[in-house]
């Protein structure tokens, strides 16, 4: 009988608490959002998946060693613990891992040496995070292979359209104001470094916001990945009704001159002429953008398609599955389910919402202005999201003129708005990082 | 960054937003001038590659020799003439 208690006790369902319960249901939420509806499948399978892992109650999969001993040790081991970290009480796990965080390197090494010794591990989706997350390499990998998959020749035929990639990044720097706004007459409570972080999701770009998130607020990590992930799902919905409120049919009807043939030779030495740009002018993007041009290299090179083909290929793969895996242990329940996640994903449709106008809005004028006409739908194309926003311009263009193919000519805009959100984030890491 | 928190995001937001523009522009011109650069002083012999279409390989409604063209019209006709000759039946 006493076995069987134990096994009770053991089990999920008596120790569930109501925060696990309602994150697994997200988890199982964000897996039909991707499977039946197909939002994003590549990244909300692994996130679905990894949150419902995280919050199994008692298996501890997204904690490090030491939350997994203030969890579920025996009062003796807490006991030590409470005594290394300098503190009363071993009864509440959240004070205790409260002392642990606060606490100073060498004590923070005394206490896991504790605890690993006593048999606590980290969790798997913990270490995870702290292979392809904390230390920067997943999103920066990933551009790599985004790099490789990115054709630079629309936006060389028409560099013009770089100003429309950074109208959209308007988004960001407005929901910076709006998050730091919120703080200030007290609904919420971002640092600047937070509301740089949530800012970023109106980049519309997911390994962006994370690489920037995980130097600026790894606390809020998760939150923002998903806000990014969703909105960058929901680009069909979210845009085409602020394009047509912001431009007239006469607009959108406007068809665009054929783009000029841009030569092999203009595509391989760009990716250099871009890392130069950013070596003198702002080393902070470097990462983001180094590692983008290298891919972009390895492609157009045209002499080391084994290479290419690997960083867009199985390599960027392998790399979304830790990734996902990762951004889903952030949706433990004692870490995401509070007001602030609320208030991110508030922000972050926001955010998106004001890119998508500002690019637009920049386009109108562009097109009053300029000596060649621009449909200003390309302009919504400028938050990244490749390349998502730029079948969203084409779709809505095509919409009032079944003979208008707006595709190529978002391309653009589409990528420069990768490089501009790139920039933003080099920005945003140097004035609030450093 | 001193001041008050609304200080500081006003500030990040002139100074983050100046500095992509800044960076695109300069990136604009760049780009400008290696297009004009290559196109001045190293002119390609080969076709210049338009997007999408993979060299080697004829793009799709061009023909290799007017006496295949001549079949072609042929076999098409013939197919005409039998759908209609079908239709009216």
């Amino acid at each position: 009988m006493g076995n069987f208690l134990n096994l009770w006790r053991d089990s999920g369902i008596a120790q569930m608490d109501m925060g696990q319960g309602i994150m697994i249901l997200i988890g199982l939420l964000l897996l039909y959002l991707a499977i039946r509806k197909g939002f994003e499948p590549l990244l909300l399978v692994p996130i679905g998946f990894g949150g419902i892992l995280a919050n199994i109650p008692g298996a501890g999969l997204a904690y490090s060693a030491v939350e997994n001993a203030a969890y579920g040790a025996d009062p003796a081991l807490l006991g030590e613990l409470a005594r290394i970290l300098g503190i009363e009480s071993t009864e509440n796990a959240k004070a205790l891992f409260a002392a642990y965080a606060a606490s100073g390197a060498q004590v923070k090494m005394l206490a896991s040496q504790l605890v690993n010794d006593a048999g606590f591990h980290d969790g798997m989706l913990y270490i995870f995070y702290s292979v392809s997350i904390a230390s920067g390499v997943a999103p920066l990998v990933i551009f790599m292979g985004v790099g490789a998959m990115t054709d630079f020749g629309p936006l060389l035929a028409n560099p013009k359209t770089l100003f429309l990639g950074a109208a959209a990044q308007f988004g960001i720097f407005a929901t910076v104001l709006g998050a730091v706004y919120l703080t200030s007459i007290g609904i919420m409570d971002f640092s600047i470094a937070d509301a740089a972080a949530i800012g970023i999701i109106g980049g519309a770009d997911g390994p962006t916001a994370i690489y920037v998130s995980s130097i600026l607020a790894p606390d809020l990590l998760g939150a923002i990945a998903v806000a990014a992930y969703s909105y960058m799902a929901l680009v069909p919905m979210i845009q085409p009704p602020i394009m047509r409120a912001l431009t007239t049919e006469a607009e959108r009807k406007i068809e665009m001159v054929q783009l000029r043939p841009v030569t092999t030779r203009e595509k391989i030495v760009f990716p250099m002429v871009l890392l130069l740009l950013v070596a003198f002018l702002l080393p902070s993007a470097a990462p983001l953008l180094g590692m983008f041009c290298f891919g972009n290299l390895l492609k157009e090179s045209g002499v080391v398609d084994r290479l290419s083909d690997a960083a867009q290929g199985s390599l960027i793969n392998i790399v979304t599955i830790f990734l996902g895996l990762s951004v889903g242990s952030k949706l433990v329940a004692a870490k995401f389910l509070d007001t602030n996640t609320l208030g991110i994903l508030g922000l972050g449709i926001i955010a998106f919402a004001i890119g998508t106008a500002s690019g637009v809005l920049l386009a109108k004028l562009m097109n009053k202005f300029g000596s060649t006409p621009l449909n200003p739908l390309i302009g919504s194309a400028g938050v990244s999201a490749v390349p998502m926003a730029a079948r969203v311009s084409n779709k809505v263009g095509l919409e009032a003129n079944p003979h208008n193919f707006l595709l190529m000519h978002a391309m653009g805009p589409n990528v420069a708005g990768v490089i501009g959100s790139a920039v933003a984030a080099g920005v945003m890491i140097s004035l609030v990082g450093g | 960054m001193q001041g008050t928190l609304m200080d500081q995001g006003l500030e990040l937001m002139l100074f983050g937003m100046g500095t992509v523009l800044a960076f695109l522009s300069v990136l604009v011109l760049s780009i400008t001038l290696m297009s004009w650069i290559l196109a001045r002083y190293f002119p390609v012999v080969e076709m210049p590659q338009g997007s999408g279409a993979s060299p080697g390989r004829p793009p799709v409604g061009v023909l290799e020799s007017p006496a295949e063209d001549a079949r072609l019209i042929a076999v098409i006709s013939a197919a005409i003439h039998r759908h209609r000759s079908k239709k009216s039946q």
